[in-house]
């Protein structure tokens, strides 16, 4: 086996690690060395990781490729939905860490250091392959950002990191609990927990405990804020340093969908009986409960974090769907929708702390004409607003409209309700453009205007937001960028999780199992 | 065998120790030999060498660990052997538990010296006293007889009395030794209560020559179960009496009530040998008794272990969380702690075959153990560095600013406080995950669900600590003077925090 790619993920993985590493403990570097080092562990990945991505091939027999050792046993490799996962964190990073070495902080080696450990465990999560590695970036990953959030945050930032720390650290123990619970009913050892063995090894199982389902979905559900346990959610977000924000919000959460969809989709029987039920409650109120919540907020980072969550709701969605009816798009459209969701919250953070840096606000009553004195802000924010309320051309418009279109076979009342969260999104959204941008200027922005003048967007927020939105564009016109290595794995998840649901007692299925 | 007593005897003949068997011991027998160089120091050596003292205690405990790992030694344990007639027998993953044991008396030493020499107290007796518990401590984890049992325990218990009272001028450290004593005193008691009732109502059982010898009473017991009548009551008081005395050194609810009290007086070099040494000593000897003699009452002693283990956690961790004394709050998260051991021990009793990353429960409990120790010495060095006006009053607040004071007191803080609350990677959360395995492997639901509940409340306190030296400002912004950390601290930071990174590699690959 050709080993180069290999080499190449774990790389991907270590280097932003090592290079945060080296900023924590050498935290007398100077300036502009420690700058030139961040931004080689930011760009590294993001170089590595889209190559890996276009290496990564639907031919091979094997769903994980470039597989290796790792330290502690957790085995590197890519599935096909880890792929463009670990391709959109790595772009997602770059954008953040353009950010971050624009800022001016306190104990800067230390901030861009904590932010690259962030980075390098949120690519360990869809580097690896090994369920248990998986947790254990995640766990690593997150305890910068409560760090991060602790230190560095802004306003709230105490009650939001402890509120943040409280229900991640419940749902992560809730959903360690299913997934260990989960390996051992598989079969498989703990040290050779790999997603594809697991999941293969639950379709033969005789026995999987009720609850597991239930602890998979609600614990992961829980770190992916799914109604009503999303509440940490918006305010961590808010809270925290905007590229803190962006990887986190862009990012890490999506360790959530994608455990859940790996574990529980596809092996625990999520979408059926009771629990089935809850989930699509859950999900829809994800979609209405949270619009709503989005639509009252006065407040841009608000708006931008609450509506972080409200988009969960149609992904969420597609996965139900595709365990409901056994057809792959759901999933499909959900998969696409992680990855385009990623970049364009990721750039909506971004410009919102844009508007911020220049105003000294984010009340939406504090802001307005924006247009006239930041065009190019002005023009990327309508973008990335547009992005992510799933216009033609970005990315999120496959998305949702494929989440659309996986549900023509379900009631009609839950068309109706999914169609209007087209409309709820248009709202909020479109509000917070025009009190941002439009209209006349409040009277506290003209005379922070006429005493401090601020410029348009300088090169480094261009870049960030650039990439990001050119990212969604690349794959909203060549869609199969993703879903070459996604339809993989969506179809092998498809067929487990009917076999699950359907066909309880029956032995393996004949075809030769891929892992 | 001396052939001169052999002749007087023919029983003395049988029982009477083999060459091999000394062997078996030698790393105890060498520790106890520490001892008495020290105080052969202390009488011998002129003033100006008195350093020697507590450096020849650590060179020979760091040659014992090197024997203790030498595999090829007489001393190493191969198949199970009984030694000495049946006193003795290492039936646990043997080099583990002394390393337990030695890493623990290691560290305590490195911690101690600096702290006696500042409160002019000897510093030649300390090391004696804290070989000799050691050496008992090793020999009581392979006890095989009530006797050898009973005396290795009581040498340790009186050995820790003086170490915990050892500050004869503080009343908090003689108020700790004294509550020490008082609670000790009561547990040993039960303890020879249980055993005499053991003894006696097992003696009768046919075919059992010896009732106080483990694998007598195991025969016994497994024998007995069988019998319509079943296992007598009073054998059961016994037992119960017996468990009860163990849980006590291990501070397993109800009997940790003594912990917060006494570790919080104590002289923490001492506190902390407590909670390392002390906590080792009764998880292994309670591994010892159930899956050993006791072995036959499975199903009777397998849910009281594990109600237990729920009842541990959660008096530690909800006792942890209204604590504001840091020596007091790592008490009770070490009554936490001691929660995860009782439940892989509860692990070893239902599924003795259950393994969690090819480790047996009996492993998992020595590594749980080893990571445990890397925590607790880490903290307990950030506080032995740290100036107080006494040892026993170390509340949250006196860690203000201990980050712009001394950094590496704060990494020692940061690394053992993270790895004792299980932050990934650190050895800490290894432990606790294969502990976590172990339960699923055993099906213990409701006990993994409560574990999984207090690793979050423990979260909490555990960073309500950090908070404090991390985060939070002086008072009025006082810039506090920095602090002089020894290189001999920062080396040993430095150390203990690579292990509780490079331990969890070590225990998964």
């Amino acid at each position: 086996m050709d080993t180069f790619p290999a080499t190449l993920l774990q790389i991907t993985v270590t280097a932003p690690i090592l290079i945060g590493l080296v900023l924590i403990a050498g935290r007398s570097l100077p300036r502009s060395f420690a700058s030139g080092f961040a931004l080689g562990g930011f760009a590294l990945p993001a170089v590595l990781a889209p190559w890996l991505l276009v290496l990564w091939s639907s031919e091979s027999t094997t769903v994980a490729q470039f597989q290796s050792t790792g330290l502690w046993g957790f085995n590197f490799g890519l599935n096909g939905l880890s792929a463009p996962l670990l391709a959109m964190t790595a772009i997602v990073g770059l954008a953040a860490g353009i950010k971050a070495l624009t800022q001016e902080v306190e104990s800067r080696n230390t901030y861009l250091g904590l932010i690259l450990f962030m980075l390098g465990g949120t690519l360990g999560v869809f580097g690896t392959n090994h369920i248990i590695g998986f947790y254990f970036f995640h766990e690593f990953a997150l305890i910068p950002t409560f760090i991060l959030t602790l230190f560095w945050g802004g306003e709230g930032r105490r009650p939001a990191a402890m509120q943040m720390a409280i229900y991640l650290t419940v749902g992560a123990m809730a959903s360690l609990a299913g997934i260990l619970i989960a390996i051992d009913a598989s079969g498989m050892g703990f040290a050779q927990a790999n997603f594809g063995d697991v999941a293969h090894g639950l379709q033969s199982a005789n026995h999987i405990p009720a609850a597991v389902g239930a602890l998979v979905l609600f614990g992961l559900g829980t770190l992916a804020s799914l109604f009503p346990f999303h509440s940490w959610a918006a305010p961590g977000y808010s809270a925290a340093p905007t590229p803190v924000s962006m990887i986190h919000a862009g990012a890490l959460k999506k360790f959530g969908l994608y455990g859940i969809i790996l574990v529980g989709l596809s092996s625990l029987d999520i979408t059926g009986g009771r629990l089935g039920d809850w989930f699509l409650w859950m999900a829809v109120a994800n979609v209405v409960v949270v619009g709503f919540i989005c639509i009252a907020q006065r407040d841009l980072k608000q708006l931008v974090s609450w509506s972080s969550v409200a988009h969960m709701g149609p992904i969420f969605l597609g996965i139900w769907v595709c365990g409901k009816s056994g057809k792959a798009d759901g999933l499909d459209a959900a998969a696409f929708l992680m990855v385009a969701h990623g970049l364009s919250c990721a750039a909506l953070f971004l410009l919102a702390n844009a508007v911020r840096t220049r105003t000294g606000t984010y009340r939406l009553d504090a802001l307005g004409g924006m247009a006239s004195r930041a065009p190019i802000l002005a023009a990327l924010f309508i973008a990335a607003t547009m992005a992510s309320i799933g216009l033609p051309g970005f990315g999120n418009f496959w998305g949702e409209i494929g989440v659309f279109l996986s549900l023509r076979d379900q009631s009609l009342w839950l068309q109706a309700i999914i169609a209007s969260s087209v409309v709820i999104s248009a709202v909020y959204a479109l509000r917070a453009v025009a009190a941002t941008f439009f209209g006349p200027a409040s009277e506290s922005l003209e005379k922070r205007f006429a005493s401090a003048p601020f410029g348009d967007l300088g090169w480094a927020e261009r870049t960030a937001v650039g990439l990001l939105l050119l990212a969604s564009m690349a794959i909203g016109f060549k869609p199969a960028l993703v879903t070459k290595s996604t339809n993989e794995v969506t179809k092998l998840v498809t067929t487990y999780s009917q076999h699950n649901a359907k066909a309880p007692a029956k032995a393996v299925p004949a075809q030769p199992v891929k892992r | 065998m001396i052939p001169f007593l052999a002749n007087i005897d023919p029983a003395f003949k049988v029982l009477a120790p083999r060459a091999a068997d000394w062997l078996t011991i030698l790393p105890e027998i060498a520790v106890a030999a520490l001892a008495l160089v020290s105080l052969l120091q202390a009488i011998l050596l002129p003033k100006p060498l008195r350093w020697l003292i507590p450096a020849t205690a650590r060179a020979g405990l760091v040659l014992v660990i090197a024997m203790a790992y030498t595999t090829a030694g007489p001393w190493a344990p191969k198949n199970d052997v009984e030694s000495f007639a049946g006193l003795l027998r290492q039936d646990l993953p043997f080099a583990g538990v002394r390393l337990v044991f030695l890493a623990s008396a290691l560290l305590t030493s490195l911690l101690a010296a600096r702290f006696l020499r500042e409160r002019g107290a000897a510093i030649a007796d300390y090391h004696h006293v804290l070989l000799v518990v050691t050496a008992a401590f090793m020999l009581l984890a392979q006890s095989n007889h009530f006797v050898t049992f009973f005396l290795a325990l009581e040498t340790a218990a009186v050995g820790l009395y003086v170490l915990v009272g050892y500050l004869r001028r503080s009343e908090a450290s003689l108020e700790a030794g004294v509550k020490y004593l008082v609670a000790g005193g009561l547990s040993s008691a039960l303890l020879l209560m249980g055993i005499v009732l053991v003894y006696g109502a097992l003696g009768s059982v046919a075919g059992i020559t010896d009732s106080l010898n483990f694998t007598q009473i195991g025969k016994a017991l497994s024998a007995q179960v069988l019998t319509p009548t079943g296992i007598s009551p009073l054998t059961l008081v016994g037992v119960a009496l017996i468990l009860g005395g163990v849980a006590f050194k291990l501070g397993a609810f109800p009997f940790h009530a003594w912990i917060p009290d006494v570790y919080q007086g104590a002289p923490t070099p001492t506190t902390a040998f407590l909670a390392t040494a002390s906590k080792a000593a009764g998880a292994f000897t309670l591994l010892v008794l159930v899956t050993g003699p006791f072995a036959a009452l499975a199903p009777k002693l397998a849910p009281v272990l594990a109600i237990a283990a729920v009842l541990t956690l959660l008096a530690g961790n909800l006792g942890a969380l209204s604590a504001t004394d840091v020596k007091r709050t790592l008490a009770l998260s070490g009554v936490s702690h001691a929660g995860f051991i009782l439940a892989a021990v509860t692990v070893a009793v239902i599924a003795p075959e259950a393994t969690a990353y090819g480790y047996t429960a009996e492993q998992v409990v020595v590594l749980y153990l080893l990571a445990y120790l890397a925590g607790t010495f880490l903290a307990s060095q950030a506080l032995v560095s740290l100036p107080a006006a006494a040892d026993h009053l170390r509340p949250h607040l006196a860690l203000r600013g201990l980050l712009r004071r001394s950094p590496s007191l704060a990494a020692a803080l940061g690394f053992g406080i993270g790895s004792l609350a299980g932050v990934p990677p650190s050895v800490g959360f290894i432990a606790k995950l294969l502990v976590l395995a172990l339960l699923v492997k055993a099906k213990l639901w409701w006990v993994l669900g409560v574990a999984l509940v207090c690793v979050a409340i423990s979260i909490h306190y555990y960073f309500c600590i950090l908070r404090e030296a991390v985060v939070r400002p002086t008072e009025d912004n006082v810039e506090l003077a920095p602090l002089e950390i020894s290189f001999g601290a920062r080396f040993l930071i430095g150390a203990l925090a690579a292990a509780t990174i490079l331990g969890g590699l070590l225990i998964l690959n």
